[in-house]
């Protein structure tokens, strides 16, 4: 009885949603998509007026953790001195890595004030590396142009890297801790110690 | 006043070499050969030096330059600071029409030539912009590198900041062909060059207060991080922006397996 009151062009239509758009949608869960759905996702918690600052806080650091290969950037960003560190080393650093990656995006996005993202595009960097592109659009200034350097392994998308402008973190981050290295004698420890007053500072 | 820029270039000239032979007296060429290739990628054999020039502009930007680009901010509407900056961006289109003609770039030719015509008059000489037409920057030494130059060691200049060889090169050439600078030679009226190098200088700094406050923050060693941000946004420039992957993603680095892979295989080649 329910059934025939529907609007019959209604029902249609979600017969249609139903049968192409649900799988289609699940089946080509791409790179491009994955950022598209991420970024509103963080968006959406970084302006959510209903939590604190805190809290806000600690949901971008899930959805970074979530969404960012984390070891996988803090190899990259050792060099060759990753195969040089003892595994304590390694440990160590990749745990304060981790700390300061996330401290120093999270600076970045406190500074939000409403651009948003428009993902225009994506090709292959590698077997398993896509670039997507995209424009963040703010209401003053020109609009920034930014890639997501997408690794997929099996099913999952991780970023790797994020290049603004042509200018790639991971590369930058890569030649200041080689700086920091390289004056320090060669020593990861050097890096290490930084890292930890880094850590120092932010929890205190 | 010429006499004073050259006594000037002079000075710098004799700071370098010294710096130059300071350098490779205090350098040795380390044997391990991934020790080698990473000072020769960073290309920069008077680090010493251009670390102290570049403390020195950074304590001239504390104490100058910020204050005053956050006065501005703070004093000047937004409309009235864009219109300085469309003031200044097309006193500079003739130099980037002539880079636009000698890299060959046709299309981006023409957009600065009628943006230029347009702006000039229409726009009241460039105070508007009254064109849709997105402007870009060129320069001599985004042409030199068009050219095939590469980029030299690595410089950071007193005031002008991070230029290496092939872009201070590029800094003599743009001056060189600039109706500006040769109007205000022609006249002696050389307040006009400094004025502008003053706005145009508070106007960039200006609108880049937060993006490098933050920047400073998050670095561990600043210097490092700076010489790495403009060498990228330097290649991503002379690219024009176009997607480039073998110069600034080095494939093996992402990848521990392949590049032990590489490595072999560069290994048997060689």
């Amino acid at each position: 009885m329910l059934a025939c009151r529907l609007n019959p062009i209604a029902s249609i239509l979600a017969l249609i949603a139903l049968v192409f758009v649900v799988p289609a949608s699940a089946e080509t869960f791409g790179p491009k998509q994955f950022i598209e759905s991420l970024g509103e996702e963080t968006i959406g918690a970084i302006t959510n007026p209903d939590v604190s600052e805190e809290l806000r806080l600690t949901e971008f650091e899930r959805l970074f953790r979530k969404g960012f290969d984390v070891n996988t950037i803090s190899r990259f960003v050792l060099g060759r001195y990753w195969r040089r560190a003892t595994p304590e080393q390694q440990q160590e650093y990749q745990a304060l890595f981790a700390e300061f990656i996330v401290q120093t995006y999270a600076n970045r996005f406190r500074q939000y004030s409403g651009e948003t993202i428009a993902v225009d595009g994506e090709r292959e960097a590698s077997k398993r590396d896509t670039i997507v592109s995209s424009q963040i659009n703010a209401s003053d200034g020109p609009a920034v142009r930014v890639d997501w350097r997408i690794r997929t392994q099996g099913e999952g998308h991780k970023i790797v890297d994020v290049i603004v402008e042509g200018v790639s973190m991971a590369i930058t981050q890569r030649d200041e801790f080689a700086s920091v290295i390289r004056r320090g004698g060669g020593d990861i420890e050097a890096l290490i110690s930084e890292l930890r007053q880094k850590s120092e500072a932010a929890t205190n | 006043m010429r006499l004073k820029t050259e006594s000037m270039i002079r000075v710098w000239g004799i700071a370098l070499a010294t710096s130059l032979v300071l350098a490779a007296c205090a350098t040795p060429t380390p044997n391990d050969p991934e020790a080698r290739a990473e000072l020769q990628a960073i290309n920069d054999p008077w680090e010493s030096f251009n670390r102290a020039v570049f403390e020195f502009n950074r304590g001239l930007d504390r104490a100058l330059l910020k204050p005053v680009a956050q006065a501005y901010r703070g004093v000047v509407p937004e409309f009235g600071r864009d219109m300085v900056k469309n003031f200044l961006d097309n006193l500079r289109s003739p130099v980037i029409l002539a880079n636009d003609i000698l890299q060959g770039e046709k299309d981006r030719a023409g957009e600065t030539g009628s943006r230029l015509l347009a702006n000039t008059t229409i726009g009241l000489g460039g105070v508007f912009n009254v064109t849709d037409i997105e402007f870009h920057n060129e320069d001599f030494g985004q042409t030199l590198a068009v050219w095939g130059f590469g980029e030299g060691p690595y410089v950071v200049l007193p005031l002008l900041g991070p230029s290496p060889i092939r872009d201070t090169v590029g800094l003599v050439g743009d001056s060189l062909m600039d109706p500006v600078v040769w109007y205000a030679r022609r006249h002696e009226q050389y307040a006009i060059t400094w004025i502008r190098y003053g706005a145009r200088a508070i106007d960039t700094r200006s609108r880049n207060i937060e993006t490098l406050d933050e920047i400073e923050r998050g670095a561990i060693d600043f210097y490092a991080t700076v010489r790495s941000l403009y060498r990228q946004r330097r290649n991503d420039e002379i690219n024009n922006g176009r997607p480039q992957n073998s110069v600034s993603m080095p494939e093996i680095s992402w990848d521990d397996e392949e590049a032990a892979e590489k490595n072999q295989v560069s290994a048997v080649s060689k």
